[in-house]
């Protein structure tokens, strides 16, 4: 393994994030390429948390952009400050200025907003730019992302061009709820995130919960594995995985046993339907199928 | 820049992946080749990771890239000779892509080369026989299962143009909206500007989205034909919707939307038959739950679910209503097409038609051309 991926790893690692050869490759990759990073993956799976990670790892900022259904470029990139315009407009009405002047003030910096995508431009420092569920933005807003991807810079009519002197790392995570445009997808490097091994899982419960029973830790994990492969509406994420371990450390449970679980389960499944069927299951077998190793 | 000798082995990795259907672009290729540079080579499966990385861009495509990679790049690597194997100078050349061509694979590149070459004028054709209006109204309600062979052809011509001309229709049909928007504070200020006071008032429309569809046909037995004119119209259509995603199911469920995005239409309905699955009956629950299983994120309240089959369902109809009640739990709207409905006798009495009905929003027969207009209607949110 390179040295610099071995790094990446451990940097990782001591940001707290359990992590893997394909994450730190892809990671390493986007770095050194300076490739923006699409990251795919169910639910609950610690896409988001990459970028995190990322930028504790970097000691840079991370700036986020929550994408939505109906995100446009105003949202995105900048916005003028209207209501401070008027404010201003309305504070020298009786002055002496001109309509020239005037305007040349109130289109200044200062009644500027910076929304994500041009702060990520205008830092001291590449910082890490989450784009956030770029699956729920429309297709118009991916193809405008990518213009602004491609060179890095936004015009503003009134000010001028802004170029960026320090390009932001990208990363990107979708949910796979729109198919993203080819276009998009060939622009980036691309890691799919699956649920992690039970090995992982553990590791991941240990780090994240400090203080939980090893026993409980390998119970859960064990759990969870067997969970997932049954057939259900909403599978559990390592999200879901952690707020369960956090709870059953706060009641200081130290193993798994049907009251418990039957008492916590909405930390797990959040899918009336499922609820059901696994409580039909347990009713049945009982919790020892879901705590057996996989043959 | 890497060996050279390693840089024309990554570019003929790629050709190789090209041919396996991945969409690569010269600038992935690029990528792929500089890549190597960050990455250590003696390390396989960390070049795997980063060209991995570079050249997929889908899940789906994982698949394919390990098969080729391992042909690939396997050459020698048994002797744990890896390092030597990838960047010395006697890289495999042309040798190891035939492994991948196996018999069967080659048969099926064959039939896939086939269909590029079809002509694809006939759906744009003009100047059609376009028969007069009596005639054509006659077409237009007879049932297609009435008509023989040599008609069919004619008769899918004018389901195109059918569906052509709603298309135009509906396109422009705007909805008026009750409210009448949010206030837009930049052009509001940008129109009052000289005037010191706001006086005029400029409107923010939201934004309309166009509506998407997901298409399960029946292909098996008797629905093969009416699967292939309702997938030939909302072909003809698709432009009015933001996606349409297409599968066939029998007893399987096959997704088919990536054959009828890149191939020509004809074609992909010449393969609908050979994907016809005549072994049994339909399992219409078990293709449902299959769908749930793997597509249920192409649903939304925005999509549109559009199910065909004769209700003639060999499983379990408890499954089925499960799994209906799933898609109809996540989607804006769930319509069930039954060609069998064009007969005024028939009653919706198999146990299969009588669990779902209840979870329909719509109920209709797709087997002529007028039922096929009229779903037109049906087709927004």
């Amino acid at each position: 393994m390179r040295e610099e991926i071995r790094k990446i790893q451990s940097l990782m690692e001591s940001a707290e994030y359990v992590t893997d050869a394909p994450v730190a490759t892809s990671v390493h990759l986007a770095l050194t390429l300076r490739k923006p990073l699409l990251i795919e993956g169910h639910a609950g799976v610690g896409k988001t948390e990459v970028a995190k990670v990322m930028a504790r790892m970097l000691e840079t900022n991370l700036i986020r952009l929550q994408c939505y259904e109906g995100l446009d470029a105003a949202a995105a990139l900048y916005e003028w400050n209207y209501q401070k315009q008027l404010l201003h407009i309305k504070l020298h009405e009786g002055g002496q200025r001109s309509v020239d002047q005037e305007e040349h003030e109130i289109f200044s910096e200062s009644f500027l907003l910076k929304r994500p995508l041009l702060q990520a431009i205008t830092q001291e420092r590449s910082p890490v730019l989450l784009v956030d569920e770029v699956d729920r933005a429309d297709e118009e807003f991916e193809a405008f992302m990518l213009e602004v991807f491609s060179d890095w810079q936004v015009t503003i009519p009134e000010i001028g061009t802004i170029k960026a002197t320090h390009p932001p790392h990208v990363i990107l995570t979708s949910n796979r709820v729109r198919e993203l445009s080819d276009a998009l997808r060939r622009r980036c490097l691309y890691l799919w995130i699956d649920y992690p091994s039970y090995d992982k899982e553990v590791t991941i419960v240990e780090r994240k919960v400090p203080g939980i029973n090893p026993r409980l830790a390998g119970e859960i994990a064990r759990f969870m594995e067997s969970l997932r492969r049954v057939r259900l509406a909403k599978v559990p994420g390592v999200a879901e995985t952690l707020d369960w371990a956090t709870a059953l450390a706060a009641l200081h449970a130290d193993h798994l046993d049907e009251t418990l679980v039957s008492e916590t389960l909405g930390c797990v499944l959040k899918d009336a339907d499922d609820i059901k069927r696994f409580r039909a299951e347990v009713g049945k077998a009982g919790l020892s199928p879901f705590l057996q190793t996989p043959s | 820049m890497p060996d050279r000798a390693l840089s024309r082995a990554v570019v003929r990795f790629a050709n190789l992946l090209r041919r396996q259907t991945l969409p690569i672009t010269p600038r992935q290729v690029i990528d792929a080749v500089q890549s190597l540079d960050h990455l250590d080579l003696a390390d396989r499966h960390e070049v795997y990771l980063g060209l991995r990385a570079g050249l997929v861009t889908r899940p789906e495509e994982v698949a394919i890239f390990d098969r080729a990679f391992d042909a690939f790049w396997r050459a020698r690597t048994e002797a744990d000779e890896v390092g030597e194997a990838l960047a010395g100078p006697a890289l495999p050349g042309e040798a190891p892509e035939p492994s991948l061509e196996s018999q069967g694979a080659r048969k099926e590149r064959l039939e896939l080369e086939g269909w590029g070459d079809e002509e694809e004028g006939d759906d744009g054709g003009e100047p059609l026989g376009v028969p007069v209006a009596s005639e054509m109204e006659a077409l237009v309600t007879r049932d297609f299962s009435t008509f023989s062979a040599d008609q069919l052809d004619e008769l899918l011509r004018l389901t195109v143009q059918i569906a052509r001309r709603l298309a135009r229709r509906v396109s422009r049909r705007r909805r008026p909206v009750r409210r009448r928007g949010r206030i837009d504070l930049r052009r509001t200020l940008r129109a009052n500007l000289t005037r010191g006071e706001i006086i005029e008032l400029r409107y923010r429309q939201r934004k309309r989205r166009k509506v998407r569809l997901v298409l399960l046909c029946d292909v098996s037995g008797s629905m093969d034909l009416y699967s292939r004119f309702l997938l030939q119209f909302l072909f003809a259509l698709q432009h009015v919707f933001s996606r349409v995603e297409t599968f066939t199911f029998s007893v399987h469920l096959t997704r088919v939307t990536d054959h009828l995005r890149q191939r020509s239409y004809r074609a992909v309905l010449r393969r609908l038959q050979e994907l016809r699955d005549w072994s049994g009956g339909t399992r219409i629950g078990e293709s449902l739950a299959e769908f749930n299983r793997s597509w249920s994120h192409l649903v939304d309240r925005r999509t549109i679910v559009i199910l065909l089959s004769d209700g003639w369902d060999t499983g379990d109809p408890e499954v089925l209503a499960t799994e209906l009640l799933r898609i109809k739990r996540r989607a804006g709207r769930v319509i069930w097409l039954n060609p069998l409905l064009g007969n005024p006798s028939y009653q919706p009495l198999t146990r299969g038609m009588a669990a779902a009905l209840p979870l329909v929003d719509h109920f209709a027969a797709a087997h002529n051309l007028a039922a096929l207009r009229e779903l037109a209607d049906r087709l927004h949110l």
